[in-house]
């Protein structure tokens, strides 16, 4: 079948499946870590409460004052200028291009691994928030007052940027297939088609509004921002406790829907070529015997499944969301789905680890060499680095295989931390909260174990 | 407490199906395209890889096909000499191998080396240097056995007799055969009399190989027709540090390459490239045809 995610058009090169014995250790550790975990829970919560430390307040000014806004903003916006321009006027071929590497690896991947250990990075370079403010700025100074928005539909939260982070990984996964490969200059377009979207929420919704509801790039890499250790309040850069500030993530509604649509899109991507490629096939079949085109009935056999994985996810979190219900005592469901949403960004991030880790490590060689020095692939050597390639020796199937397990294990025991944390809240009697924690840690014994069974497939 | 144990007995039964699950799926690596209900086989025919300069515009197809319990098997070619003799032969092994084809086949191993004990096909190309024919046998080729048909000059045309199990078009009698291009063999003597190997049609030759690997001489060989592997994509596993070697055999021109380790090579039209190097990078790497963009052969290269 001709079946060509970006990953492989961009790399030469795929992980070996993780062999049995290293699966099955994987699985013991998860499941001897879980009950020590129940066993050993403390019975106050520890995420909950907020443990920041200001920084120096010079680091602060330098960081986070006006020239640095100003310096970071105009720097994003001339990297998506270039991969725009990459796109449209470089070459067609995938791996030569800088856009496709630098949209789909260096941001799409990079942000989320960065923002996990050191905080929400990405709202400073964040060209499209950068272009709004800039706006709002000369609107103001013209029209000598702010800029009027509607009122956001609060109802809708962040289900905008849930189902704008399926359409992502729809173009990154699903698009390149029946043959035909995602160019560059069809991303280019695209980013061109979001950036107009984009700027219109902002001017319809106000700009920091749209970053935390709608705008799929905040509030995705803002999700794993969460995670990392360093934070802003007042214009003052602090230390905070890792995890600490996931708990009040989830306070605006769909968020869940984009933490499971984060797990699900990871999940079909790493199945639709191993466990789910034969039902695929299938029902391409009928699809294209029906009279569908080739091409066509190939992506809707794959968006099929990608729904069909988000509604698996979303099933999953569902059955343990009722599951704490009945534990006497429990909040309302929806109290509950929008208060555990956060425990699963740990395991998003370890699927997002496990399954694209080794890309990453070996595509950026391709984005900080060749890439930057001819970024159309038109013969260019504009650092001196064109020449050079990918060292596909510098780690080891082993290393990769072992990085991937343990990102499970810790993403596991990191989503039982703060679920166990979160349970301490509803329910005051700590042993309440405990039983109510067998359900959430069958939800993610399933996410865990199914992230290693899904490495564990032959692929291809 | 009953709770816990519930649970515990839960989680069991839960990873003990995912372990299940994750072992079931191990051994689905089968990536052989779609099968075909006929029975029929279809190869076409290309130059083999020392045939004379002329060769390589031969071209056509050979058909195997078996019909209660007995096999036919008919080729049509173009782009011979004109008016020529020629022979084909049914043989066990793939195109691709060294000597093209391996040994004839044969019904009875080890038997008569004529018809009906194996299948010839005789013909002598027209004016425009085409020619067909036919063989039928009433006994079935078993599945696998019929590797690919090889085509040659007749060099025995003249002391032709009438076989049995095949339909010759014509008899005519020509005696100005080139014979500079006749390098081995003996007239006489029916293995080597017809030598002048000139174009092969792959059968079932692939699937042969990789029964008996012996017969390729322990090195797998892609067959690529029509811009496709003909037994779909090549899965090859190597640890970290052997030889990682196959031969690609195309009848169009490429150029193969292999990612990740960054080999390239050309392949003429119906010739045969062999690759050989050491398995010093870990992972699963593609090994493409590159002007068409068609994967050939996946690469795992295990620790």
């Amino acid at each position: 079948m001709n079946y060509l995610p970006l990953a492989h058009a961009l790399s030469a090169r795929e992980d070996l499946p993780v062999p049995a014995w290293l699966f099955a250790w994987g699985a013991s550790i998860v499941l001897i870590v879980s009950f020590f975990a129940l066993a050993a829970g403390w019975r106050s919560p520890r995420f909950e409460q907020r443990h920041e430390r200001p920084l120096g307040a010079g680091l602060s000014r330098a960081l986070l004052g006006l020239p640095a806004q100003i310096v970071c903003g105009l720097l994003g916006v001339f990297l998506l200028g270039v991969a725009i321009y990459a796109g449209l006027e470089g070459t067609v071929a995938p791996d030569r291009n800088f856009a496709l590497t630098f949209l789909f690896v260096t941001c799409w991947l990079g942000f989320p691994f960065f923002s996990a250990i050191l905080g929400d990075v990405f709202r400073p370079f964040n060209p499209w928030r950068a272009i709004g403010r800039a706006a709002g700025a000369g609107f103001q100074a013209i029209a000598g007052q702010r800029p009027a928005h509607l009122a956001y539909p609060e109802r809708l939260g962040r289900w905008p940027a849930a189902i704008g982070l399926l359409a992502v990984v729809w173009l990154e996964v699903i698009y390149g297939s029946g043959g035909v490969v995602l160019e560059p200059e069809t991303a280019a377009v695209a980013a061109l088609v979001y950036s107009v979207y984009t700027l219109a929420m902002m001017a319809a919704f106000g700009v920091e509004e749209w970053c935390d509801r709608g705008e799929v790039f905040s509030v995705y890499f803002g999700m794993f921002g969460r995670l990392g250790i360093f934070g802003t309040r007042d214009g003052r850069l602090e230390r905070r406790r890792p995890f600490s500030a996931a708990t009040g993530w989830a306070t605006v509604p769909g968020s869940a829907a984009v933490v499971i649509a984060s797990i699900a899109t990871t999940s079909f991507d790493g199945a639709s070529e191993g466990a789910i490629q034969d039902p695929i096939e299938t029902v391409y079949e009928w699809l294209a015997d029906a009279g569908i085109g080739l091409t066509a009935s190939l992506r809707l056999s794959e968006t099929l499944f990608m729904l069909l994985c988000f509604a698996a996810v979303a099933l999953v979190y569902t059955l343990g969301v009722r599951g704490m219900r009945t534990v006497p005592g429990a909040p309302s469901l929806s109290t509950l789905r929008a208060g555990f949403a956060h425990t699963l960004i740990p395991i998003a991030l370890a699927y997002l680890v496990a399954h694209y880790f080794s890309l990453f490590v070996f595509q950026e060689q391709a984005q900080f060499t060749y890439l930057l020095s001819d970024p159309l692939g038109t013969g260019a050597d504009l650092f001196g680095t064109a020449g050079a390639g990918v060292d596909y020796n510098v780690i080891s199937a082993n290393t990769i295989w072992y990085v991937q397990v343990a990102s499970l294990v810790v993403g596991h025991v990191m989503g039982l931390m703060l679920a166990h944390d979160r349970a301490l809240v509803y329910w005051s009697d700590y042993r309440k909260a405990t039983a109510s924690q067998y359900w959430m840690l069958a939800v993610m014994v399933a996410f865990t174990c199914f992230g290693l069974y899904l490495l564990s497939v032959a692929n291809g | 407490m009953k709770d816990v144990r519930k649970l515990t007995v839960a989680l069991f039964v839960l990873v003990a199906a995912v372990a299940l699950v994750a072992c079931g799926g191990g051994d689905d690596s089968t990536t052989g395209t779609a099968g075909e209900e006929s029975q029929a086989v279809r190869g076409k025919f290309a130059a083999v890889a020392d045939a004379p300069a002329a060769a390589s515009k031969v071209t056509g197809e050979a058909e195997l096909e078996r019909t209660n319990g007995g096999t036919t098997v008919s080729i049509s070619v173009s782009g011979l000499e004109p008016k020529t003799p020629y022979i084909a032969h049914l043989h066990t092994g793939g195109c691709g191998q060294a000597e093209p084809g391996g040994p004839h086949f044969q019904f009875q191993k080890g038997g008569s080396e004529e018809p009906p004990n194996e299948i010839h096909l005789r013909f002598t190309s027209d004016a425009a240097g085409e020619g067909e024919a036919t063989a039928s046998s009433k006994r079935e080729v078993p599945p696998g056995e019929a590797g690919s048909v090889v085509l040659h000059v007749d060099e025995s045309h003249h002391e032709m007799t009438s076989y049995g199990a095949h339909e010759s078009e014509t008899v005519f009698v020509h005696e100005g055969v080139d014979h500079s291009k006749e390098g081995k063999g003996h007239e006489g003597e029916p293995q080597h009399a017809h030598s002048d190997k000139i174009a092969c049609a792959e059968l079932e030759g692939m699937a042969a190989t990789e029964d008996d690997p012996q017969a390729a001489g322990d090195v797998p060989t892609i067959v690529v027709r029509d811009g496709e592997p003909v037994d779909g994509i090549a899965e090859l596993e190597y640890s970290a540090g052997d030889e990682i070697r196959f031969r690609v055999t195309s009848d169009a021109a490429e150029e193969i390459h292999v990612h990740g380790y960054d080999l390239a090579k050309d392949v003429p039209a119906g010739g045969t490239v062999e690759f050989a190097f050491p398995a010093d990078l870990e992972g699963i790497y593609e090994a493409e045809l590159e002007q068409l963009g068609i994967q050939i052969a996946e690469l795992r290269v295990n620790p």
